[in-house]
Formats: C-alpha cells, structure tokens, sequence
C-alpha cells in the first residue's frame, strides 16, 4: 500500500495503482479523455498530464504507477499549460457547433474548455473534413468530425462486448471510427459506447434530438428489465423521462449494462400508461372511474366472494413489500391461499449471455419466492386451470407486468383468466388484450417502479433498495394500496396535478413534436 | 584519417552476397567461436566495446540486452531493417551487399539473449534487399547456419523476413511490434518495454541492422579492438549516408567523432561547383539542422552533436547549399510527418497536421506574421508529449529550421516568394 502526496494531501492507494487511480481516491479533479475505469489503459489523449517531483518531464497520470513518497501535482502552471495545449490539440480540427451538437451541456470538451481554456482559436487554416452522419449499426450514429479519437468504444468492444466491430482506419489527422468490412455495430450492448463517447462524435438513435441535456433532470434506480438489476440512472423532466443509463455498482453490473435495459423508460411514460380505471360489467361497455373508486367497488365483490372462489395472481414486476402486502391481505384478511406465480418465459428463465442479461425478464423473482416460501404458498398454474375451467375459481386478483415486452404470453393468460366470472386486473400500461374483455373487469390503473420506494431482490439474492423518482400517474396505485382497498380499508388517494408531466402540446421549453415537422428546415446540398 | 572499413571492407565485391563469397573473406567464422563462449560472455564483451544502437536513438546495445528477464521465458530478435527515416539508405546497401553479415550478427545476437526466434522486419519498398535477404536465409539453412542445431553446437535459431508495408512509423520499435503481430503499425504505451514485454508479450530485443552486423566483429575481434575506433563514449564505425548538394554522395564508413567538414569535403568530394555550403541536417530528416558555422565545429559522434542541439540520428547527412529555399524545404518535411503520424496521440495527430497547414498557407502566400511564432509554439508544445518519438521527430526540425533561418521565413510570409529563389511556390513546383 505505498502512500502519496497529491496536491499537498497524503493518500494511501492499492499496490500498483496509476496516478489517475489515485486521484479519484482522493478525490483531485483531472482531465482526461481516452482513460475510463472500466476499460484498458490506452494513453493516447495525453491530457491527464501530472507533475511528479523529481521528473523534469510532465507526464501522464493514466500510464504512470504511484511509488511510495511520489510528490505529484496537477495544479502548477506548468501542468495547466500542458493541458491547455493538449485541450487545444483536441480542439483545432472539432467543429465548434455545439450548439446544434447533441451532447452539449454533458461534453467532456466543453467541461475542460471552462476549466483551462477560454481563449481564442489560434488555427486560422479549415478544418479537417470527415465522414457526418454515419450509421454504424441499429442503434448509433457517428459523427467523425467531432470524434476525439479517444479510441474508448474500440476498446469496449474489443474488452467489454468481445464483438470487435470497431476500428480506427487511416493515419495521421484523417483518423475515423468505423465499423470492419461487412459489419454493423450491433450488439446488445451498443449503447455503453455512447455513454463512454466523451463528445458527441457517437448518438444513440433512440434519444438523439429529443432533449437538451440541461433540461434534463436524473435520478438512481434499478433497471427492471431483467433479474441482474443493474444500477441505473433515469433521465426525465416534465415531458417524460427520455433514458437510461448505467451507474456504476462493482457488485452488480459494474459501469455497463444492456440496450434492452435501456428501453424500460419507455412503458413509464405518460402515453403508454393506464391513466384512469376502466369498469365494465357483462355485456355492457366501459365506465371511466378513479383508481379508488374502482379499488372500492371491486372490494365489494371480494366481500360477497366464498374464500375458496377467491385467487391472486402474480408476477414478479413489483417489489418485496408489495408482495408481502397483498399476499399478507389475501392469506389472512380474504383466507385464501390460492395465491398463483405468473412465470412468462419458463424456457430462457435460466439463460445468461456471461456478461449482464439474464433470461428471466424480472426484477425481482427471488423477491417473489421469498414472500411466498414465507406464507407456505406452493399453489401451481394448472391448479388455477382447472380451478377456472371448473368454474371453482370465480374472482380473481391479478398483479399484471409493467413491462408487457417480456411477458410473450400475455395475450394468452388474459384469454385463460377471462374465464373468471369477476377479473380484477392491476396493471400500469394499456394493453390491446384488456379492451377485447367482456364480464365483469375492473381495470385499474398501477404505478411504475419509478413512482415507489420498494426493494428488488436480484438473480443473486441481493437485496437493491431504490428510491421514487417521480409522479407520472398520480392516480395510480400501488400494489400496497390496491390491497388495503381491496381489504376494504379506507384509503384516500388524492388526484393532484402538482407533478404531473404536461401533455405533449403543452410543452414550454421547445417547440412540440408536432410543429416541429411543419417547420423543418431543409438544407441542400451546395446551398449554403 | 579517413574511411574505416570494418563493415564495408568487402562491399565492392559482387560474390559477397553469396555465402561462398562470405565465407571467402572469413565470414561465419566468428559463429562457432560465439557458440562456445558463454552468453553472458558475449553481452559483457558487447558491453564492454560501448556499441551503441545504430538505429537512431544511440542507446547502448549491451545495456539493453540486459533488461531482459533472467528467466527461461521465451525471447525474440527483431532485426528493424524499415529504414524509414528520410536520408538513411545505409541498411538497404548493407542488406543488398551483404546479407550474410546481419545474419552472422543476428546468430551471435540470438545466442547471447538465448533466443530461437527472430525476425528482420524490412521496409515494402526494399524489394531487392527482401531478395537478397531471402536467399541468404536459404543458403544458411542449406549450410546448417540456421535452423535446428546450428554447426552441431546444440543451439536452435529460426529467422524470418517479415515485409512491412511501407509506415514511417513501423520503424518505431513498438509500432514494428504492432505491425509484426498483425496489428495497425502503431507504437505501444510504455512501460511495459519490449525487453520485458514485446512481440506477443514476450520479452523481445529490436536492434538495427548495423548494430547487428557489428556484433560479429566485436566477438571476433574483442571489445578492445573496436574501441580502437571512434571517441570515449561513442565507439566504433558508423556508416554515413550522406545525400544532398555534394559532388560524390553515398554511404561512407568512417569511426564516429570524424569531423563533418572533413566527410563532406574529403569523402563527398566538397560541395557541387560554385556552391557554398548554408546547412546540414546531419542525422536523418528529423534531426535539428546546422547551419554552416555549426558544421564547422561539427564531429560526427553522438556528445559532438548534441552539444550542438542535434543528434547523430540514423546517420543521414542530408547537405544544403546555398541554392535551397528552407521555407520550401521545411514544407516537404512538415508533410512528411503529416502523413505519417499514426494519429494515435492527439498532440502529434493534430499537431503535425497543424504545422503542415501553417507551412503551406506561408508557401502559398498566405502566411501572416504571426504564422512564425504560432509554428514554434505548436512544434513547442508537441515534444516529449506523446507515446513515441514520432512527434519530437516532427517538431524539432521545425523548430530549428524556423529559429536558425528566421530572415528566410519573415521574408517568405511579406513577399509571398522565396527569398533564395525569389520565386512563389507554384512557380518552384511549377
């Protein structure tokens, strides 16, 4: 454990640590471009620049391993004017458009600039052209012109993903990314490389020109894509949340994760959601109503209802609290023990691709399990069959998935559980299926895992606490209310616009999506 | 004093190239005296005759057989015959001549590191030095010089060519690894260095032709004998390469620490008719240049030459007389270097494309005044920033180029034309 001196302060680092390495442990800010923890050391930013007593030479902070009683110091004049050439180094052939760039506002250019730079260009000769606009695969696009050549999405796919699509062709200061001969950059975990980009040389499709970085506000969660549960960061504001990205958890998904994970933002938002309860019964039609209000009606049926008539069907999209809460309510207010575990893709549940995604599409399995080991429950899906094509099984309770994607088999299970003469169904998006149900329904609006505390438990039996982000659906319950209401207990769910996300035409900060296509403007080639 | 022929004693005959002819003159006599000496014998005895690498950079050969790791792990020799730097063509007329010489040396080289491997990475362009070399090779597997149990001395040696494709920067050490493992010719961040992870991660020995080649006359003849020649700290021969205004250009064999005038006007012949001296580049393209009152107190050896500023180089005396623009000049070599940056590093990447446009927007009359100051603040900024070499290479003959000749650039950028020409760049290039 050799110890240091950085800035002044004493620090003790693991043996055979770098300087930068060092630095976060202590905590000094440095600039650097191609170095990332997750990643092989490739020194070729030459900005992490470090003055080392001793050393006549600055040098770099990544490829340099501390010694004991090394006396380092990145805040002489002589490391900021390194820096500041290296800065400018970097600049002279980038485009100075960031106000049209995509990642301003989070560009590792622009942070240094105002921190070393603010000064004038001195390259008064044109800048290097190179390839715009470059598709490289589903889910990215290139611009090589504002690309640094940083070399980090080549070393992550040739460390991290193993797919080896990237490469820096030519020489010298005509240099580009791009993809080997016949090849797309498309694999399940594409997008890392956006996160890793430092400027906006990579775009993810999906967010591209969506939002302005700044008018974005972001918050740490677990992604309930699959049972890894990978620590992430939503990204949202009053229009919706917008995406996701990994935050890093050495335990669990280190920095990365998968471009599956990233698309869970998307059943959350407000135009995929279930923002009213719908109640019908036979033969007649749909009735608007609150959340409450239908809870309590459907209360009513649960009362009139024989304990042995009664099940409750789950899924295991909600979290441990959830479970204890309506599974505590059915065993011991209602005393049924008809209580089902809606397993989705029993035949992947076990896959796993070595890196992060797991075949079981749900957060929180293990949780699930654990409350029904808990209360004895070993009821299984045919007993439900049967009990439903008997007729024995008459009101049934099911706790539906909020991401409808991994569950292939949703179509079917609605068919088989419409069998029932009174369906409670409590879900948080629409879904096609639902409409077509004719009997007895009452559909009620849930919340998403952004809009509750709970716990997940992972594939590894580790418990993840996470946090709500924010309201989307104010109306909508969770799994913990629909089952004090459906006990009959009085509970008031208040409506509130407060922090409700504002309908698409309402949008103060730019120009809708909808006006925005009449008022394209159309640059051709040569006219400007 | 003059020429010292110890390399290039037999150069002038045609049969040396064959391995009757070698051997003729003595050669491969000094391998069974090698296989019998202990290794280590033979990197002190290097050691002790103060060989230093002929490349470029000058660092002791022995020293830098010694970082290698005392283990059984296995071990490489390169042979770094890519010759890139502009200027040097001593390696190409050594490999053409006589290739059975490298051999020799790279058989007595690969048994003091404990080697049974090694390549001789030549440039794509030296087609007729790949040809020569190739059929050396087979002659010496024929005569029992390579390969399995060489001369029934129980010592393994297989070796290679290995063709590059022409990079500047394949002749950087670590960029020639890359380039030699299949990779993009590009240098590796250091540490780890070679002798203790190179060629496949395996400890590995680059040496340059020369270097090589006088490997085989320090063991024949002993470390003291090769001191004989040259200076204290800079022993032995050196082969010149010099090119340029002078009536006789051509490789010259003399010891190190000859003084320059004297190669340039005995050995060359002077300078063409009617024309004066105004500077040398004495060590290939990438050595700060000298101008006339310098050369004069010029001697060919490493201390002489950097006491000057400048290195000695792979030995490329390029010589400039006082018809030569150095604006126009330095411009082929800013975008020499502008091609060949691998582009790794930001600093050169961006930097050696930088002093290429800056150049050429002087040349083409574009030039403002400040242009003069900005090039010695970039050519500043680039040196000792980045993985190799490569940068300091492109800047310094920028920098001494623009401090030494300043009156020729000031009147390039007011006039838009040569001052030593008179005319603008178009018309120099028609």
């Amino acid at each position: 454990m050799p110890k240091c001196t950085i800035n002044g302060k004493e620090v003790e680092v693991k043996e055979g640590s770098s300087i930068i390495e060092a630095m976060q442990v202590s905590g000094d800010r440095i600039a650097h471009y191609c170095w990332h923890p997750g990643l092989s050391v490739a020194g070729v930013c030459r900005v992490c620049m470090v003055e080392i007593e001793g050393n006549p030479r600055v040098q770099i902070a990544c490829n340099t391993a501390v010694t004991e009683g090394m006396k380092i110091n990145n805040t002489s004049d002589k490391v900021k004017d390194a820096v500041k050439w290296g800065l400018d180094f970097h600049l002279i052939n980038h485009p100075l458009d960031c106000p049209i760039c995509d990642q301003a506002g989070e560009c590792g250019l622009q942070d240094q600039y105002m921190e070393y730079g603010k000064y004038d260009p001195e390259m008064a000769e044109p800048k290097q052209k190179k390839h715009k606009v470059v598709d490289l695969g589903p889910t990215i696009v290139l611009d090589s012109e504002r690309c640094i050549l940083c070399s980090r999405c080549v070393r992550f796919t040739e460390e991290v993903s193993k797919t080896n699509e990237l490469g820096i062709f030519n020489r010298g200061d005509r240099s580009e990314i791009g993809t080997h001969d016949g090849m797309k950059l498309d694999n399940n975990y594409s997008l890392n490389t956006v996160d890793i980009c430092p400027v906006g040389a990579l775009t993810s499709k999906d967010f591209r020109f969506r939002q302005r970085a700044w008018y974005l506000k972001d918050a740490e969660t677990i992604c309930n894509g699959c049972s890894t549960g990978c620590n992430v960061k939503v990204y949202f504001n009053k229009e919706g949340f917008f995406r996701v990205k990994p935050t890093f958890n050495e335990q669990v998904n280190g920095h990365w994760m998968c471009d599956e994970g990233r698309n869970v933002y998307k059943f959350v938002n407000k135009e995929h959601r279930l923002l009213k309860a719908q109640v019908k019964g036979q033969g007649s039609s749909w009735t608007e109503m609150s959340a409450g209000a239908a809870a309590k009606a459907a209360a009513e049926v649960i009362k009139a209802a024989a304990a042995d008539s009664l099940a409750l069907v789950l899924t295991a999209q909600y979290s441990v609290e959830e479970f204890e809460a309506i599974v505590t309510t059915f065993v011991k207010d209602f005393k049924s023990n008809k209580i089902y575990f809606w397993i989705n893709n029993k035949e992947a549940f076990d896959n796993f691709d070595g890196l992060l995604v797991r075949g079981d599409k749900n957060p929180n399995t293990k949780g699930l399990l654990k409350v029904l080991e808990k209360h004895g429950i070993t009821a299984t899906w045919n007993e439900l069959s049967r009990g439903l094509k008997s007729g024995a099984i008459k009101t049934v309770v099911v706790a539906a998935p909020e991401n409808q994607v991994v569950f292939p088999d949703f179509a079917d299970r609605v068919k088989e559980l419409s069998q029932a003469q009174n369906l409670i169904w409590l879900q948080s998006g629409q879904n096609e299926a639902l409409k077509k149900l004719d009997g007895n329904v009452w559909l009620i609006p849930m919340k998403t895992f952004v809009e509750k505390d709970g716990t997940f438990i992972n594939h590894s039996g580790l418990e993840q606490k996470f946090k709500k982000v924010t309201l989307v659906v104010s109306e909508a319950l969770t799994l913990t209310e629909a089952a004090l209401l459906l006990a009959g207990k009085n509970l008031n769910i208040h409506a509130t616009s407060a922090n409700e996300f504002l309908p698409l035409n309402q949008r103060l900060d730019q120009v809708a999506v909808e006006a925005r296509k009449k008022n394209e403007f159309v640059f051709k080639r040569g006219n400007l | 004093m003059a020429e010292v022929k110890i390399l290039t004693e037999f150069y002038h005959l045609p049969e040396y190239q064959t391995l009757a002819g070698y051997q003729a003159k003595g050669g491969y006599e000094t391998v069974p005296k090698a296989l019998k000496m202990q290794a280590q014998q033979i990197i002190d005895e290097v050691k002790a005759s103060g060989l230093r690498g002929r490349g470029g950079a000058g660092f002791p050969t022995g020293m830098k057989w010694g970082f290698l790791p005392k283990n059984g792990e296995p071990r490489y020799l390169l042979c770094n015959a890519d010759e890139g730097e502009p200027g040097t063509f001593k390696d190409r007329m050594m490999m053409e001549r006589a290739p059975h010489q490298l051999i020799e040396g790279m058989i007595i080289s690969a048994f003091a590191i404990g080697s049974h491997k090694g390549y001789i990475y030549v440039r794509g362009e030296y087609v007729y030095p790949i040809e020569c070399l190739n059929k050396a090779i087979q002659e010496a597997y024929a005569a029992g010089l390579l390969g399995k149990n060489i001369l029934g001395s129980g010592f393994d040696f297989d070796l290679d060519v290995y063709r590059g494709a022409g990079a500047y920067i394949c002749g950087e050490e670590t960029g020639m690894i890359s380039s030699l493992e299949g990779l993009k010719g590009q240098p590796k961040l250091k540490p780890p260095f070679p002798a203790v992870q190179g060629y496949l991660r395996k400890p590995t020995i680059v040496n340059n032709v020369e270097t090589l080649a006088a490997v085989t006359y320090i063991i024949r003849d002993g470390a003291q004998a090769y001191r004989k020649n040259g200076t204290e700290k800079s022993s032995g021969t050196k082969l010149f390469s010099v090119s340029g205004n002078v009536v006789k250009p051509g490789n010259y064999e003399v010891p190190l620490g000859y003084p320059l005038m004297n190669l340039i006007m005995n050995e060359c012949g002077g300078m063409k008719p009617g024309r004066k001296l105004k500077a040398v580049i004495p060590g290939g393209s990438s050595a700060p240049v000298l101008t006339a009152e310098e050369v004069a107190k010029a001697n060919m050896d490493y201390e002489s030459l950097a006491g000057l500023g400048t290195m000695l180089g792979s030995g490329a005396v390029i010589v400039i007389d006082d018809s030569q623009c150095m604006v126009d000049m330095l411009g082929v070599l800013t975008h020499f270097y502008a091609h060949e940056s691998c582009g790794q590093c930001t600093p050169c990447r961006e930097g050696t494309g930088w002093l290429n446009k800056i150049l050429h927007a002087i040349l083409e009359g574009r030039g403002r005044l400040q242009d003069i100051e900005l090039l010695i603040k970039v050519a500043d900024n680039m040196k000792g920033k980045t993985i190799c070499a490569l940068s300091d290479a492109a800047a310094l003959p920028v920098l001494s180029f623009v401090n030494k000749f300043r009156e020729e650039f000031e009147f390039y950028v007011r006039e838009g034309r040569s001052k030593v020409k008179g005319t603008t760049y178009a018309e120099m290039h028609h």
